[in-house]
């Protein structure tokens, strides 16, 4: 088979760092192939497809070395940060500048353009339209438009859709689906539901930067089963395998709803300048619950955290344990908050400072603060980055740190948007356990997500956001509870009609 | 890779948005001298430096030949094209101030880039800017003791804001990280991967 | 300069963009040449009524702009007037020594601070900032690496901005609080300049990266999405600002105000 991409004996080390990321790796994909590169969070993923395109050290120097690299002639790149892929205002002019550098003919832009959106499913009734004003699934489109503008023979993906919705998700993938079937595809993500069928090839990573396992897809699967588990990668079927390892908590113990509300929220609303972006008529949180915030991209769902956070204006009525919510000032003391881009949490310059910065403000002491912060990063795999700059972290990890920083105060609400994307399985469980049990304590959490299976398996009750409003309020118990009594019901009824 | 001669495309969009930032923080900072102003005592001198800032930030962070140039001619064009009160003569001034901090770090070699030399490029931006007050101003027809108040305190205020706030600026934006990426790799890094 | 605020296309915006450049630098150093208080004058007012009539702006906008244009011609007029040298002693008081020639010399400078006022405004206001860096590639030889590094960085603005109130936020919600005095100044001052420059300098590195990843740097020669060419429009232009030249100059002659030929120091 003809190599499309690949590299001989890399070796790499990001300056400063202790060790290499990779020693002597060898990886290659023929032309033609679909593959899926699977590792925990932080294995060198995303820098192993930099260097397959020469950005690494064509772009970005990092010292490295290598026998052999091929590097295909003609490939596209969609990035994992939708906010700085592009270089020009508007949306035609983005793809305008690609089609420039291909020395496309002024006259044939304007219908090259329209092609490559339309391929995208990226539709507007103006081509000429700020690429500010776009959501984040519509940038992700224009992303792979430009792409595509490239005609690449090889296409990387780095988690293309960490940050959208079940919907857009699924019409990205589709997009990719339908227009690279003739093209070679490297595709690196953590959910893995939506593209299994479309790789034929799948490479496992370990936490090392060492492939452990390579080949057809099933192959991979079955037989390396163990090793998914062992560094905690995602695999179909995961969810199942660890609930039943785990039994989730008994039903009674997850409806909680007693005692005073420590929310509670009256004719709510929140703005985005002069515009009411949500409203919520009437809501209350107890202590022991965990929402789940669900809804499309756009919907309103960072903006009710913001608003609960007070970061935005709101207008209503707003309790924090029975205490009028404009008059607390130091807010900050009684909830905690995650960001959806976990970037915008960091205010100094290194994971381990990050951790006991607020514990710092609070004058704990030294000792304490290093007990504490030791346990936290161990508990989120970042105990090896404690020098790092939290920029300086892989997406995943990114996610994690932002996450331990927030809640090593241990506030008694939780307020957390999309605190999962982007990791890998075992990260994912071990932040939702010990989500459990502070719930479990009493402490009240309030999650935005788009994954369904936390939704499924943990919310006490979900919040739908729809146009900015709390379209429904279900008592998730309940629901599983109605669910299950439904599935006797039909077992109970289908033994009943077998006997008569 | 990165020892080239020249500066490659990360580099001239690094220098250009940090002195796009700074073009915003020059258009403020108009209206502030003219409220100085008034006073008559040239306190507003004092924070005349402020305007050749991006130049030495620029060249302290990337360290190559030409950035503090582009730099403050870049800032004025963000100036003129979000419409500045001083009009086209901002592009101008920008050349002239740009050109006096280059020629400081061009008398190092590129190869020292202390609060010192800083305060060198600050004093030749003040130089440049001087310049142009000549032919536009008319500064000689000031009384002396006036003129000699104005460019004394706009020299230290320069040295003060372009020396000793930028480098410490820079100094800053080094623990956060961001410099790795900017600066040439060096070779201890490269033989560490044969271990 | 922000793009989605609607005006009405005049001639003004569609010259080309970078001889309207060209053009604006020549009038800069022809009015750093005017010594004649009433030539200045007149043309000042001229450009004035240029900008009135053809920026296709609203006015209400064109006089928000213009609010700072009063503080403009006093700071620019003032130490001249107070503490410039002259003979014809108007008045004394310690330090300020106000002459005839100082004065006039003093209001020369605050028409002339006014007019680049102007002339920048009226370049700002009919020129959109992505067809004049397509316009200096095409006609002055730019090299697209700084062009679209330009270009890029005006798409950073507002994201810059979002940046600032995430920041903001950030500190915020790790509950940093409230501080006072000059160290909550310095302090403050470090937890905003220093993280939003860092960001910048991140964001323009990915952008640099993405813009190679799209074959930026690879392509030798290049086609335009804007294609921009000199047009009978730039002709009119030049004819429009030479006419207002002629014309003070013209006036200043006929019809002086202030009888003052060269406001230099004379002798
Ligand atoms: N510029 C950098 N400087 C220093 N270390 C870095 C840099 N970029 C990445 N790293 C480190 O290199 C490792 C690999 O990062 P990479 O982004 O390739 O991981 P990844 O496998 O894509 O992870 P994720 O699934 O979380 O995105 C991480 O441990 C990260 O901390
Ligand atoms: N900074 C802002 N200024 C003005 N409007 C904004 C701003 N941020 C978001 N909006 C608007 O507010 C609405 C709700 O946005 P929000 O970010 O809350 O959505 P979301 O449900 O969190 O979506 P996602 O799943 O993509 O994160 C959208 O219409 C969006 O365009
Ligand atoms: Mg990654
Ligand atoms: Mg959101």
């Amino acid at each position: 088979m003809i190599t499309a991409a690949g590299v001989k004996q890399l070796r790499l080390k990001f300056p400063g760092d202790e060790s290499l990321l990779f020693r002597d790796l060898s990886f290659a994909v023929g032309e033609g192939e679909k593959v899926l590169l699977l590792g925990p969070s932080g294995c060198g993923k995303s820098t192993l497809l930099q260097v397959l395109t020469g950005i690494i050290p064509g772009s970005v120097e990092v010292p490295m070395k290598h026998e052999d690299i091929t590097i295909p002639a003609s490939w596209g790149y969609v990035f994992q940060d939708p906010d700085t892929q592009f270089c020009m205002p508007f949306v035609d002019e983005e793809l305008a500048f690609v089609l420039e550098n291909l020395q496309v003919p002024r006259r044939e832009m304007p219908e090259r353009i329209r092609h490559y959106l339309e391929l995208a499913g990226l539709r507007l009734d103006d081509i000429h339209t700020p690429i500010n004003a776009l959501s984040q699934g519509m940038k992700q489109r224009l992303a792979i438009a430009s792409v595509l503008a490239l005609e690449p023979n090889v296409l990387f993906l780095d988690e293309p859709t960490a940050l959208l919705d079940p919907e857009g998700t699924e019409q990205v993938w589709q997009t990719i689906k339908n227009v690279a079937r003739s093209k070679t595809v490297l595709i690196v993500e953590h959910k893995i539901d939506r593209i299994v069928d479309f790789v034929d090839r799948v490479v496992l990573f370990d936490d090392q930067g060492r492939i452990i396992g390579d080949g057809d897809k099933n192959d991979v699967f079955a037989r390396y089963k163990q090793q998914l588990i062992e560094y905690g990668i995602w695999y179909p079927g995961v969810w199942d395998d660890y609930s039943a390892d785990r039994a989730l908590p008994e039903a009674e113990s997850r409806m909680a709803e007693s005692g005073a509300p420590l929310l509670s929220l009256n004719d709510f609303a929140g703005y985005r300048g002069k515009n009411r972006k949500l409203f919520i008529p009437q809501a209350d949180v107890y202590p022991g619950e965990w929402i789940t915030v669900v809804g499309h991209n756009g919907a309103g769902k960072s903006t009710l955290l913001l608003s609960l956070m007070q970061l935005i204006r709101t207008t209503g009525g707003y309790k924090v344990q029975g205490q009028d919510a404009a008059r607390i000032n130091d807010l900050a003391s009684q909830l905690a908050y995650v960001f959806q881009n976990p970037e915008f949490q960091f205010v100094t310059n290194s994971v381990y400072d990050e951790v006991a910065y607020t514990l710092r403000l609070d004058r704990v002491s030294e000792t304490e603060i290093a007990e504490k912060t030791k346990r936290l990063l161990e508990l989120f795999e970042l105990s090896g980055k404690s020098g790092q700059h939290p920029y300086l972290l892989s997406m995943g990890q990114k996610r994690r740190l932002s996450v331990a920083c927030a809640i090593v105060k241990e506030q008694p609400i939780l307020l957390l948007d999309e605190p999962t994307f982007g990791q890998d399985a075992r990260n994912t469980f071990a932040m939702l356990e010990k989500l459990e049990a502070w719930r479990l304590q009493g402490t009240a959490i309030v999650m935005v997500t788009h994954d369904m299976e936390i939704v499924e398996r943990y919310a006490t009750r979900i919040w739908t956001i729809a146009d900015g409003k709390l379209a429904s309020d279900i008592n998730a118990e309940r629901k599983r509870m109605d669910e299950k009594a439904a599935a006797d019901g039909a077992a109970a009824g289908a033994v009943g009609a077998g006997g008569s | 890779m990165g020892k080239g001669k020249g500066l490659k495309l990360a580099d001239i969009l690094v220098t250009v948005v940090i002195a796009v930032v700074f073009g915003i923080v020059y258009k403020l900072w108009g209206p502030l001298y003219d409220a100085a102003k008034p006073f008559g005592i040239r306190l507003e001198e004092l924070i005349y430096g402020m305007w050749f800032i991006a130049g030495t930030v620029a060249a302290l962070l990337i360290r190559k030949p030409g950035v503090a140039l582009l730099a403050e001619v870049a800032a004025a064009s963000a100036e003129l094209v979000t419409g500045s009160q001083y009009g086209v003569s901002v592009l101008l001034s920008g050349v002239l101030q740009g050109l006096f901090a280059e020629l400081a770090f061009a008398a190092f070699g590129y190869r020292r880039f202390t609060i010192g030399v800083a305060s060198l490029a600050a004093i030749g931006s003040s130089a440049g800017s001087l310049i142009m007050d000549f032919y536009n101003n008319y500064i000689t027809d000031l009384s002396a003791w006036n003129l000699t108040l104005m460019i004394g305190a706009r020299t230290i205020g320069s040295i003060i804001i372009c020396g000793f706030f930028a480098y410490y600026l820079v100094k800053a934006l080094e623990a956060t990280g961001v410099t790795k990426q900017l600066r040439p790799v060096s070779n201890e890094d490269y033989k560490a991967l044969d271990n | 300069m922000q793009i989605d605020f609607s005006y009405r296309e005049t001639w003004l915006h569609r010259g080309n963009p970078a001889l309207k450049l060209l053009l604006f630098v020549i009038l800069f150093v022809y009015a750093m040449f005017v010594h004649n208080l009433d030539t200045l004058v007149y043309m000042t007012v001229f450009h004035f009524i240029l900008l009135f009539s053809f920026s296709g702006h609203p006015l209400r906008r064109l006089l928000l702009y213009m609010s700072p244009f009063l503080l403009i011609f006093v700071s620019s007029a003032v130490s001249m007037a107070l503490f410039g040298k002259g003979t014809t002693l108007w008045f004394e008081w310690g330090l300020v020594s106000v002459t005839k020639e100082s004065f006039l010399r003093g209001i020369h400078l605050g028409f002339r601070a006014l007019d680049f006022a102007v002339l920048g405004l009226t370049f700002a206001l009919t020129t959109r900032p992505v067809y004049l860096f397509y316009s200096l590639m095409q006609q002055a030889k730019l090299p697209p690496k700084y062009a679209y590094s330009f270009m890029a960085s005006i798409r950073l603005i507002p994201l810059l901005l979002e940046e600032l109130q995430t920041l903001r936020y950030a500190l915020k919600v790790r509950g940093m609080r409230r501080q006072r005095g000059i160290g909550g100044f310095y302090r403050k001052l470090k937890a905003y300049a220093v993280p939003l420059l860092a960001q910048s300098i991140r964001k323009a590195q990915r952008i640099a990266v993405a813009m190679e990843a799209k074959r930026f740097s690879e392509a030798k020669k290049r086609t335009y999405y804007y294609e921009l060419s000199v047009s009978r429009i730039d002709a009119l232009a030049i004819v429009a600002y030479a006419a207002i030249a002629a014309a003070a100059i013209g006036l200043s002659v006929y019809a002086p105000v202030f009888h003052m030929t060269d406001v230099r120091m004379i002798g």
